[in-house]
């Protein structure tokens, strides 16, 4: 992209039209609690923060017509989530330390509360 | 001293003489070496939003009470407030661009504004949380506190990644006051402003990781959920 033929006027306009958007958006971050998806919040905010990222990559980090950078940037996330996400995923789904560790004990106890009930009282004592 | 830009000659074996490319003049180069740290930062933050994301998953009620618990007004106004600074380093860059370097220069002394407001606020909200008893290796984050335990990973991570998210911003005030001083020397101008971009660049990703860290702390307890301090 060159960068010194520009249209001042013209990118000026465009830097508050995406920043109108960006505010609008976070709007919606507020009153989508009580407005939408209100038993997929989490989704929901997760969705919203996609679209203002796209907004500033694309305009406000000028990736707009940057082949090459996009083609890095898209391939830089498709490595996080294939090892973070998924290969990391599938190793924590099957962490063979649950019990042991400090962070994942007390889920395993939550897990296994039915079993304890059903043991003798004289058991759960202990 | 002078800052007049002196090219560097090499002879090849022929005994012709070519004169050697500075990075100053590789505009493209120096933006693409900028980016790919920035995926160094993406993959640092990543995995931060990785470990968050499990913990997530193993106490889901008690992230959602301590979100609750989060004050969403300073919060929100410092979503505001990154945002219009974001403004403000594009707008300085687009003047800069066309020759107005005056114009540029208040530009970024304005995101250098926004961005000590930004961290005045933090402080505040820090300050809020320390007097609650919340605060890293502090009182209910301690060991032996009856807070529950999804809580204080909750808020291990919520110290951990604002306080390098502010680390980072505290750098951009700094990589700012560097370039004003750059730009007043004369080795940033119309025809040599990748620096002006890269710190740019560099603002926006900060912008772009609040993006992320707002939402997922602030809002997603925001849904009418009880608990919380």
């Amino acid at each position: 992209m060159d960068t010194n033929t520009i249209d001042y006027k013209k990118e000026r306009a465009g830097y508050y039209k995406i920043l109108v958007g960006l505010l609008l958006l976070t709007a919606v971050t507020f009153i989508q609690p009580h407005l939408f998806m209100t038993h997929s919040t989490f989704l929901a905010q997760m969705l919203i923060a996609v679209v203002k990222a796209w907004l500033i990559l694309m305009f406000y980090m000028h990736l707009k017509g940057e082949k090459l950078i996009i083609w890095m940037t898209g391939f830089s996330l498709f490595i996080v989530f294939t090892f973070f996400a998924i290969v990391i995923g599938v190793d924590v789904q099957k962490f063979q330390f649950q019990d042991e560790s400090y962070i994942t004990k007390s889920s395993t106890k939550a897990h296994t509360t039915d079993a304890v009930h059903s043991e003798p009282a004289s058991h759960s004592a202990h | 001293m002078s800052h007049e830009y002196i090219p560097e000659i090499a002879t090849d074996r022929d005994g012709n003489e070519h004169e050697v490319q500075g990075w100053q003049g590789d505009f493209y180069g120096g933006k693409l070496g900028f980016w790919l740290f920035m995926f160094t930062e993406v993959l640092m933050f990543g995995a931060m939003f990785m470990v968050l994301s499990y913990y997530n998953t193993l106490h889901p009620q008690d992230f959602l009470d301590a979100s609750a618990s989060l004050n969403r007004v300073l919060g929100g106004t410092n979503t505001v407030i990154l945002l219009v600074s974001a403004l403000t380093m594009g707008l300085g860059l687009l003047k800069m661009r066309t020759g107005d370097v005056k114009g540029a220069k208040l530009m970024i002394w304005a995101t250098i504004l926004l961005a000590t407001a930004f961290l005045v606020i933090k402080g505040f909200e820090w300050s809020a949380e320390y007097h609650h008893g919340i605060f890293l290796m502090h009182d209910q984050l301690l060991a032996e506190s009856p807070l529950p335990f999804g809580q204080k990973l909750f808020f291990g991570m919520y110290f951990t990644m604002t306080g390098l998210h502010g680390f980072h911003i505290l750098i951009g005030i700094g990589l700012m006051i560097w370039l004003l001083k750059r730009i007043n020397a004369g080795k940033v101008s119309q025809d040599h402003h990748i620096l002006y971009w890269n710190i740019a660049l560099y603002w926006d990703i900060v912008h772009l990781i609040w993006v992320f860290v707002f939402p997922y702390y602030y809002m997603i307890g925001a849904g009418g959920v009880t608990g919380g301090h």
